[in-house]
Protein backbone atom coordinates (compact mmCIF):
# COMPACT_ATOMS: atom_id res chain seq x y z
CA UNK A 1 0.00 0.00 0.00
CA UNK A 2 1.27 3.42 -0.89
CA UNK A 3 0.77 6.34 1.42
CA UNK A 4 1.97 9.93 0.98
CA UNK A 5 2.51 12.11 4.04
CA UNK A 6 3.70 15.69 4.37
CA UNK A 7 5.23 17.32 7.42
CA UNK A 8 6.40 20.89 8.00
CA UNK A 9 8.71 21.57 10.94
CA UNK A 10 9.22 24.74 12.98
CA UNK A 11 12.00 25.93 10.66
CA UNK A 12 9.51 25.82 7.77
CA UNK A 13 11.29 22.80 6.28
CA UNK A 14 8.99 20.51 4.34
CA UNK A 15 9.17 16.75 4.01
CA UNK A 16 7.00 14.73 1.65
CA UNK A 17 7.28 10.96 1.98
CA UNK A 18 5.69 8.06 0.16
CA UNK A 19 5.88 4.50 1.36
CA UNK A 20 5.36 1.50 -0.88
CA UNK A 21 7.71 -0.86 -2.69
CA UNK A 22 10.33 1.79 -2.17
CA UNK A 23 10.30 4.74 0.21
CA UNK A 24 10.63 8.09 -1.53
CA UNK A 25 11.27 11.22 0.42
CA UNK A 26 11.50 14.82 -0.77
CA UNK A 27 13.03 17.20 1.76
CA UNK A 28 12.93 20.99 1.43
CA UNK A 29 15.32 23.19 3.41
CA UNK A 30 13.72 26.60 3.75
CA UNK A 31 16.89 28.45 4.72
CA UNK A 32 18.70 27.49 1.50
CA UNK A 33 15.81 28.47 -0.79
CA UNK A 34 15.93 31.80 -2.66
CA UNK A 35 12.44 31.53 -4.17
CA UNK A 36 13.88 31.39 -7.69
CA UNK A 37 10.96 29.31 -8.91
CA UNK A 38 12.88 26.70 -10.92
CA UNK A 39 11.23 23.84 -8.98
CA UNK A 40 7.80 25.28 -9.72
CA UNK A 41 8.74 25.58 -13.38
CA UNK A 42 10.05 22.03 -13.80
CA UNK A 43 7.40 20.22 -11.71
CA UNK A 44 5.42 18.06 -14.18
CA UNK A 45 2.30 17.97 -11.99
CA UNK A 46 2.16 21.60 -10.71
CA UNK A 47 2.56 20.41 -7.14
CA UNK A 48 4.86 23.27 -6.19
CA UNK A 49 4.03 26.92 -5.66
CA UNK A 50 6.79 29.44 -4.96
CA UNK A 51 6.06 32.86 -3.51
CA UNK A 52 8.00 35.86 -4.86
CA UNK A 53 11.12 36.38 -2.78
CA UNK A 54 10.05 39.85 -1.64
CA UNK A 55 6.95 38.36 -0.04
CA UNK A 56 8.90 35.74 1.88
CA UNK A 57 11.28 38.45 3.02
CA UNK A 58 8.33 40.07 4.79
CA UNK A 59 6.36 37.02 5.84
CA UNK A 60 8.99 34.90 7.50
CA UNK A 61 6.47 32.63 9.17
CA UNK A 62 5.72 31.01 5.84
CA UNK A 63 7.72 28.40 3.95
CA UNK A 64 9.11 29.88 0.76
CA UNK A 65 7.50 27.13 -1.26
CA UNK A 66 4.35 25.09 -0.94
CA UNK A 67 4.32 21.43 -1.95
CA UNK A 68 0.90 19.87 -2.47
CA UNK A 69 1.32 16.31 -1.28
CA UNK A 70 -1.82 15.16 -3.05
CA UNK A 71 -0.29 16.21 -6.38
CA UNK A 72 3.42 15.47 -5.82
CA UNK A 73 4.52 12.26 -7.53
CA UNK A 74 7.97 12.33 -5.91
CA UNK A 75 9.74 12.18 -9.25
CA UNK A 76 12.70 14.23 -7.99
CA UNK A 77 12.95 16.67 -10.90
CA UNK A 78 12.74 19.66 -8.55
CA UNK A 79 15.59 18.30 -6.45
CA UNK A 80 17.74 17.82 -9.55
CA UNK A 81 17.19 21.35 -10.96
CA UNK A 82 17.47 23.29 -7.66
CA UNK A 83 20.70 25.31 -7.90
CA UNK A 84 20.72 25.98 -4.15
CA UNK A 85 20.47 22.39 -2.85
CA UNK A 86 17.29 23.42 -1.06
CA UNK A 87 15.46 20.33 -2.28
CA UNK A 88 16.80 16.84 -1.68
CA UNK A 89 15.27 13.60 -2.90
CA UNK A 90 15.96 10.25 -1.31
CA UNK A 91 14.95 6.79 -2.44
CA UNK A 92 15.16 4.17 0.30
CA UNK A 93 17.44 6.50 2.21
CA UNK A 94 19.82 7.12 -0.71
CA UNK A 95 20.15 10.61 -2.15
CA UNK A 96 19.44 10.84 -5.88
CA UNK A 97 22.73 12.75 -6.06
CA UNK A 98 24.37 9.37 -5.53
CA UNK A 99 22.22 7.56 -8.08
CA UNK A 100 23.74 7.67 -11.56
CA UNK A 101 20.45 7.76 -13.47
CA UNK A 102 19.47 11.07 -11.92
CA UNK A 103 21.05 14.12 -13.61
CA UNK A 104 23.14 16.45 -11.52
CA UNK A 105 23.81 20.10 -12.32
CA UNK A 106 27.50 20.64 -13.07
CA UNK A 107 28.49 23.44 -10.75
CA UNK A 108 31.49 23.88 -8.53
CA UNK A 109 33.81 26.38 -6.94
CA UNK A 110 37.43 25.67 -6.06
CA UNK A 111 40.41 27.61 -4.82
CA UNK A 112 43.85 26.29 -5.67
CA UNK A 113 46.10 26.60 -2.62
CA UNK A 114 49.16 26.27 -4.88
CA UNK A 115 48.23 29.58 -6.50
CA UNK A 116 46.41 31.39 -3.66
CA UNK A 117 48.31 34.24 -2.01
CA UNK A 118 45.80 34.45 0.86
CA UNK A 119 44.80 38.05 0.17
CA UNK A 120 41.26 37.32 1.45
CA UNK A 121 39.57 39.30 -1.35
CA UNK A 122 37.30 36.31 -2.07
CA UNK A 123 36.41 35.93 1.60
CA UNK A 124 35.30 39.57 1.66
CA UNK A 125 33.50 39.41 -1.68
CA UNK A 126 31.66 36.11 -1.18
CA UNK A 127 27.98 37.06 -0.88
CA UNK A 128 27.19 33.90 1.09
CA UNK A 129 30.11 34.07 3.55
CA UNK A 130 31.02 30.62 2.31
CA UNK A 131 34.78 31.18 2.13
CA UNK A 132 37.23 31.08 5.00
CA UNK A 133 40.87 31.98 4.37
CA UNK A 134 43.26 31.23 7.22
CA UNK A 135 46.77 32.62 6.92
CA UNK A 136 50.00 32.56 8.89
CA UNK A 137 52.05 35.71 8.51
CA UNK A 138 55.83 35.74 8.91
CA UNK A 139 57.40 37.24 12.03
CA UNK A 140 57.87 40.95 11.53
CA UNK A 141 61.41 40.74 12.89
CA UNK A 142 62.36 38.39 10.05
CA UNK A 143 61.37 40.95 7.43
CA UNK A 144 63.74 43.65 8.72
CA UNK A 145 67.38 43.72 9.63
CA UNK A 146 69.36 46.29 11.55
CA UNK A 147 70.92 47.33 14.82
CA UNK A 148 69.76 49.52 17.66
CA UNK A 149 71.24 50.42 21.01
CA UNK A 150 70.31 53.00 23.61
CA UNK A 151 73.19 54.44 25.62
CA UNK A 152 71.56 54.45 29.05
CA UNK A 153 74.32 56.71 30.48
CA UNK A 154 73.48 59.45 27.99
CA UNK A 155 69.68 58.94 28.08
CA UNK A 156 67.82 61.64 30.02
CA UNK A 157 64.59 59.61 30.42
CA UNK A 158 62.51 62.09 28.44
CA UNK A 159 60.36 59.31 26.95
CA UNK A 160 60.16 60.96 23.51
CA UNK A 161 61.39 57.83 21.72
CA UNK A 162 58.81 55.68 23.52
CA UNK A 163 56.02 58.07 22.56
CA UNK A 164 57.06 58.29 18.91
CA UNK A 165 57.94 54.66 18.22
CA UNK A 166 55.37 53.44 15.59
CA UNK A 167 56.04 49.80 16.44
CA UNK A 168 55.68 50.11 20.24
CA UNK A 169 59.16 48.61 20.52
CA UNK A 170 60.52 50.96 23.19
CA UNK A 171 59.47 50.64 26.83
CA UNK A 172 60.56 52.99 29.58
CA UNK A 173 60.06 52.01 33.21
CA UNK A 174 58.50 55.20 34.52
CA UNK A 175 58.76 55.95 38.23
CA UNK A 176 58.47 58.76 40.76
CA UNK A 177 61.86 60.23 41.71
CA UNK A 178 62.86 59.69 45.37
CA UNK A 179 65.63 61.18 47.49
CA UNK A 180 67.75 58.06 47.20
CA UNK A 181 66.95 57.55 43.49
CA UNK A 182 66.28 60.97 41.88
CA UNK A 183 65.33 59.75 38.36
CA UNK A 184 61.99 59.50 36.51
CA UNK A 185 62.80 56.15 34.99
CA UNK A 186 64.45 53.01 36.23
CA UNK A 187 65.22 51.52 32.83
CA UNK A 188 64.62 51.71 29.07
CA UNK A 189 64.53 48.74 26.68
CA UNK A 190 64.12 48.14 22.95
CA UNK A 191 62.25 45.00 21.94
CA UNK A 192 64.22 43.89 18.88
CA UNK A 193 61.42 41.57 17.76
CA UNK A 194 59.20 44.61 17.37
CA UNK A 195 61.70 47.22 16.12
CA UNK A 196 61.52 47.88 12.37
CA UNK A 197 64.66 50.08 12.28
CA UNK A 198 62.76 53.09 11.00
CA UNK A 199 65.21 55.32 12.94
CA UNK A 200 62.55 57.76 14.13
CA UNK A 201 63.78 57.40 17.73
CA UNK A 202 67.33 58.10 16.71
CA UNK A 203 66.33 61.25 14.83
CA UNK A 204 64.10 62.47 17.66
CA UNK A 205 66.40 61.80 20.63
CA UNK A 206 67.39 65.23 22.04
CA UNK A 207 70.71 63.91 23.43
CA UNK A 208 71.72 61.47 20.65
CA UNK A 209 71.59 58.51 23.06
CA UNK A 210 70.37 56.12 20.37
CA UNK A 211 72.61 54.46 17.79
CA UNK A 212 70.61 52.66 15.16
CA UNK A 213 71.06 51.52 11.57
CA UNK A 214 68.83 49.80 9.06
CA UNK A 215 70.95 47.21 7.28
CA UNK A 216 68.35 46.78 4.56
CA UNK A 217 68.68 50.45 3.58
CA UNK A 218 72.43 50.25 3.17
CA UNK A 219 73.04 46.68 2.03
CA UNK A 220 69.72 45.57 0.54
CA UNK A 221 68.18 42.26 1.49
CA UNK A 222 71.33 40.11 1.54
CA UNK A 223 70.87 38.88 5.09
CA UNK A 224 67.12 38.31 4.82
CA UNK A 225 66.01 34.80 3.92
CA UNK A 226 63.25 34.53 1.33
CA UNK A 227 61.69 31.58 3.14
CA UNK A 228 61.27 33.70 6.28
CA UNK A 229 58.90 36.04 4.48
CA UNK A 230 56.67 33.29 3.12
CA UNK A 231 52.93 33.56 3.85
CA UNK A 232 51.25 30.21 4.33
CA UNK A 233 47.62 29.39 4.86
CA UNK A 234 44.60 27.37 3.92
CA UNK A 235 41.35 27.95 2.07
CA UNK A 236 37.90 26.57 2.72
CA UNK A 237 34.65 26.82 0.77
CA UNK A 238 31.49 25.74 2.56
CA UNK A 239 29.66 23.81 -0.14
CA UNK A 240 26.33 24.10 1.62
CA UNK A 241 26.50 27.89 1.49
CA UNK A 242 28.32 28.36 -1.84
CA UNK A 243 26.04 29.18 -4.76
CA UNK A 244 28.80 29.15 -7.41
CA UNK A 245 28.16 32.80 -8.26
CA UNK A 246 31.67 33.50 -9.52
CA UNK A 247 32.61 36.39 -7.22
CA UNK A 248 35.72 34.62 -5.92
CA UNK A 249 36.94 33.84 -9.44
CA UNK A 250 36.33 37.40 -10.64
CA UNK A 251 37.95 39.14 -7.69
CA UNK A 252 40.96 36.82 -7.24
CA UNK A 253 44.10 38.73 -8.31
CA UNK A 254 46.08 35.56 -9.07
CA UNK A 255 43.45 33.35 -10.75
CA UNK A 256 43.42 30.84 -7.89
CA UNK A 257 39.62 30.46 -7.83
CA UNK A 258 37.71 28.56 -10.47
CA UNK A 259 33.93 28.47 -10.64
CA UNK A 260 31.75 26.38 -12.91
CA UNK A 261 28.16 27.54 -13.30
CA UNK A 262 25.28 25.20 -14.10
CA UNK A 263 23.31 27.69 -16.17
CA UNK A 264 24.36 29.90 -19.04
CA UNK A 265 22.22 32.86 -19.85
CA UNK A 266 21.58 36.57 -19.88
CA UNK A 267 20.01 39.08 -17.52
CA UNK A 268 18.57 42.35 -18.82
CA UNK A 269 16.95 45.27 -17.04
CA UNK A 270 14.22 47.46 -18.49
CA UNK A 271 15.33 50.78 -17.01
CA UNK A 272 11.96 52.39 -17.81
CA UNK A 273 10.02 49.83 -15.81
CA UNK A 274 12.39 49.71 -12.84
CA UNK A 275 11.13 51.98 -10.06
CA UNK A 276 14.01 51.34 -7.70
CA UNK A 277 12.21 49.36 -4.97
CA UNK A 278 15.42 47.37 -4.41
CA UNK A 279 13.62 44.08 -3.76
CA UNK A 280 15.80 42.29 -6.32
CA UNK A 281 19.00 43.65 -4.76
CA UNK A 282 17.89 42.41 -1.33
CA UNK A 283 17.01 38.91 -2.45
CA UNK A 284 19.78 38.14 -4.96
CA UNK A 285 21.99 35.51 -3.29
CA UNK A 286 24.83 36.33 -5.68
CA UNK A 287 25.13 40.07 -5.09
CA UNK A 288 24.82 40.43 -8.86
CA UNK A 289 22.54 43.47 -8.70
CA UNK A 290 23.21 46.97 -7.40
CA UNK A 291 22.12 50.56 -7.71
CA UNK A 292 25.00 52.72 -8.95
CA UNK A 293 25.64 55.89 -7.00
CA UNK A 294 25.47 59.14 -8.91
CA UNK A 295 28.98 60.45 -9.55
CA UNK A 296 27.97 64.09 -9.37
CA UNK A 297 25.12 65.72 -7.52
CA UNK A 298 22.07 65.80 -9.71
CA UNK A 299 23.56 63.12 -11.97
CA UNK A 300 21.28 60.38 -13.22
CA UNK A 301 22.96 56.96 -13.19
CA UNK A 302 21.26 53.85 -14.56
CA UNK A 303 18.58 52.66 -12.14
CA UNK A 304 19.59 49.05 -11.70
CA UNK A 305 22.90 47.49 -12.64
CA UNK A 306 22.88 43.75 -13.33
CA UNK A 307 26.24 42.04 -13.67
CA UNK A 308 26.21 38.73 -15.56
CA UNK A 309 29.67 37.82 -14.24
CA UNK A 310 28.14 37.18 -10.83
CA UNK A 311 24.70 35.95 -11.92
CA UNK A 312 23.79 32.26 -11.93
CA UNK A 313 20.60 32.94 -13.90
CA UNK A 314 18.30 31.39 -11.31
CA UNK A 315 15.57 33.96 -12.01
CA UNK A 316 14.74 34.86 -8.39
CA UNK A 317 15.02 38.61 -9.18
CA UNK A 318 12.78 38.26 -12.22
CA UNK A 319 10.18 36.53 -10.06
CA UNK A 320 10.55 39.09 -7.26
CA UNK A 321 10.24 42.21 -9.46
CA UNK A 322 6.70 43.60 -9.23
CA UNK A 323 7.09 45.52 -12.49
CA UNK A 324 8.61 42.79 -14.68
CA UNK A 325 11.62 45.02 -15.21
CA UNK A 326 14.10 42.13 -15.14
CA UNK A 327 14.40 39.39 -17.73
CA UNK A 328 16.54 36.36 -17.02
CA UNK A 329 17.00 34.04 -19.95
CA UNK A 330 18.65 30.67 -19.52
CA UNK A 331 20.31 29.55 -22.75
CA UNK A 332 22.14 26.47 -21.52
CA UNK A 333 22.13 23.96 -18.68
CA UNK A 334 25.18 21.91 -17.82
CA UNK A 335 24.39 18.60 -16.20
CA UNK A 336 25.53 15.01 -16.12
CA UNK A 337 24.07 13.05 -19.07
CA UNK A 338 20.29 12.67 -19.07
CA UNK A 339 19.07 9.38 -20.50
CA UNK A 340 15.32 9.68 -20.09
CA UNK A 341 13.53 11.61 -22.84
CA UNK A 342 10.95 13.09 -20.48
CA UNK A 343 13.68 14.33 -18.17
CA UNK A 344 15.51 15.85 -21.13
CA UNK A 345 12.31 17.67 -22.08
CA UNK A 346 11.81 18.81 -18.49
CA UNK A 347 15.34 20.21 -18.25
CA UNK A 348 14.89 21.94 -21.62
CA UNK A 349 11.65 23.49 -20.34
CA UNK A 350 13.47 25.67 -17.82
CA UNK A 351 15.47 27.32 -20.61
CA UNK A 352 14.29 30.67 -21.91
CA UNK A 353 12.52 33.17 -19.69
CA UNK A 354 9.74 32.69 -17.19
CA UNK A 355 7.66 35.32 -18.97
CA UNK B 1 -0.74 28.70 1.33
CA UNK B 2 -0.39 31.99 -0.37
CA UNK B 3 1.10 35.28 0.74
CA UNK B 4 -1.22 38.23 0.25
CA UNK B 5 -1.40 41.94 1.04
CA UNK B 6 -3.20 42.56 4.32
CA UNK B 7 -4.02 45.95 5.84
CA UNK B 8 -4.74 47.00 9.41
CA UNK B 9 -6.74 50.25 9.01
CA UNK B 10 -6.97 50.66 12.78
CA UNK B 11 -3.15 51.10 12.85
CA UNK B 12 -2.91 53.29 9.74
CA UNK B 13 -1.91 56.93 10.16
CA UNK B 14 -2.73 57.74 6.55
CA UNK B 15 0.80 58.91 5.74
CA UNK B 16 0.70 57.49 2.24
CA UNK B 17 4.24 56.08 2.33
CA UNK B 18 3.03 52.75 0.93
CA UNK B 19 1.14 54.42 -1.92
CA UNK B 20 4.21 56.41 -2.96
CA UNK B 21 6.75 53.62 -2.36
CA UNK B 22 4.84 50.95 -4.28
CA UNK B 23 6.84 50.41 -7.49
CA UNK B 24 3.74 49.22 -9.34
CA UNK B 25 1.89 52.42 -8.45
CA UNK B 26 4.97 54.43 -9.40
CA UNK B 27 5.13 52.87 -12.84
CA UNK B 28 1.42 53.49 -13.47
CA UNK B 29 1.39 57.06 -12.20
CA UNK B 30 4.36 59.44 -12.23
CA UNK B 31 2.30 61.78 -10.02
CA UNK B 32 2.03 59.14 -7.34
CA UNK B 33 5.74 58.34 -7.68
CA UNK B 34 6.41 62.03 -7.08
CA UNK B 35 4.51 61.97 -3.81
CA UNK B 36 1.10 63.34 -4.84
CA UNK B 37 -2.23 61.65 -4.91
CA UNK B 38 -3.48 60.72 -8.38
CA UNK B 39 -5.44 63.42 -10.15
CA UNK B 40 -6.77 61.15 -12.86
CA UNK B 41 -8.47 57.79 -12.88
CA UNK B 42 -5.51 55.47 -12.58
CA UNK B 43 -5.58 51.96 -11.19
CA UNK B 44 -3.44 51.73 -8.07
CA UNK B 45 -2.89 48.82 -5.70
CA UNK B 46 -3.70 50.92 -2.66
CA UNK B 47 -4.75 54.46 -1.88
CA UNK B 48 -5.31 56.54 1.24
CA UNK B 49 -8.96 57.49 1.50
CA UNK B 50 -10.37 59.59 4.34
CA UNK B 51 -7.08 59.24 6.19
CA UNK B 52 -6.83 55.46 6.04
CA UNK B 53 -5.40 52.81 3.77
CA UNK B 54 -7.70 51.17 1.24
CA UNK B 55 -6.68 48.26 -0.95
CA UNK B 56 -7.80 48.72 -4.53
CA UNK B 57 -6.43 46.66 -7.44
CA UNK B 58 -4.59 44.00 -5.39
CA UNK B 59 -4.36 41.71 -8.43
CA UNK B 60 -1.65 44.06 -9.76
CA UNK B 61 0.53 43.40 -6.69
CA UNK B 62 3.86 41.68 -7.38
CA UNK B 63 4.41 41.05 -3.66
CA UNK B 64 7.78 42.80 -3.49
CA UNK B 65 7.17 44.03 0.06
CA UNK B 66 8.24 47.64 -0.53
CA UNK B 67 5.00 48.96 1.02
CA UNK B 68 5.43 46.86 4.15
CA UNK B 69 9.02 48.06 4.56
CA UNK B 70 7.99 51.70 4.17
CA UNK B 71 5.08 51.63 6.64
CA UNK B 72 6.06 53.17 9.98
CA UNK B 73 3.33 51.35 11.90
CA UNK B 74 3.08 47.97 10.13
CA UNK B 75 -0.42 48.75 8.95
CA UNK B 76 0.25 47.04 5.61
CA UNK B 77 1.86 43.62 5.54
CA UNK B 78 2.38 40.57 3.41
CA UNK B 79 0.96 37.63 5.28
CA UNK B 80 0.40 33.97 4.72
CA UNK B 81 -3.27 33.18 4.25
CA UNK B 82 -4.46 29.62 4.36
CA UNK B 83 -6.12 28.56 1.11
CA UNK B 84 -9.77 27.76 1.36
CA UNK B 85 -9.80 24.00 0.87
Amino acid sequence: MMETTETIDQDKNISVQRTGEETRKLAFKNVLCTSCGLCEKICPVTAIEVEPAGATLEEQEASKIDIKEDKCVLCGMCACICPYNALEMEIDGKSVKDIEEYPKLLKSAEISEDVCVYCKACETACPRDAIVIARDLPERSKLVTGEIEIDKETCIDCGICEELCPADAITMEHKEPTADSPTVSSDIEVDKDKCVYCLICKKACPVDAITAACRQCSYGEYDLKAEDSEITGSTFIDEDLCVDCGWCEEICPVDAAKVEKAFEGTITVDQEKCQGCETCVMICPCNALSFPKSEESGGKPEKLHAEEKYCIFCGACEKACPNEAITVERTGIKSTPIKSKSWKTAFESVKGTSK
Amino acid sequence: MSIELVTYPELCHGCGNCVVTCPVNALRSPEVAGGKGPTDEVDLIMEVEDGSIELKRTELCGKCGACARSCPVSAIRLEKLEDAK
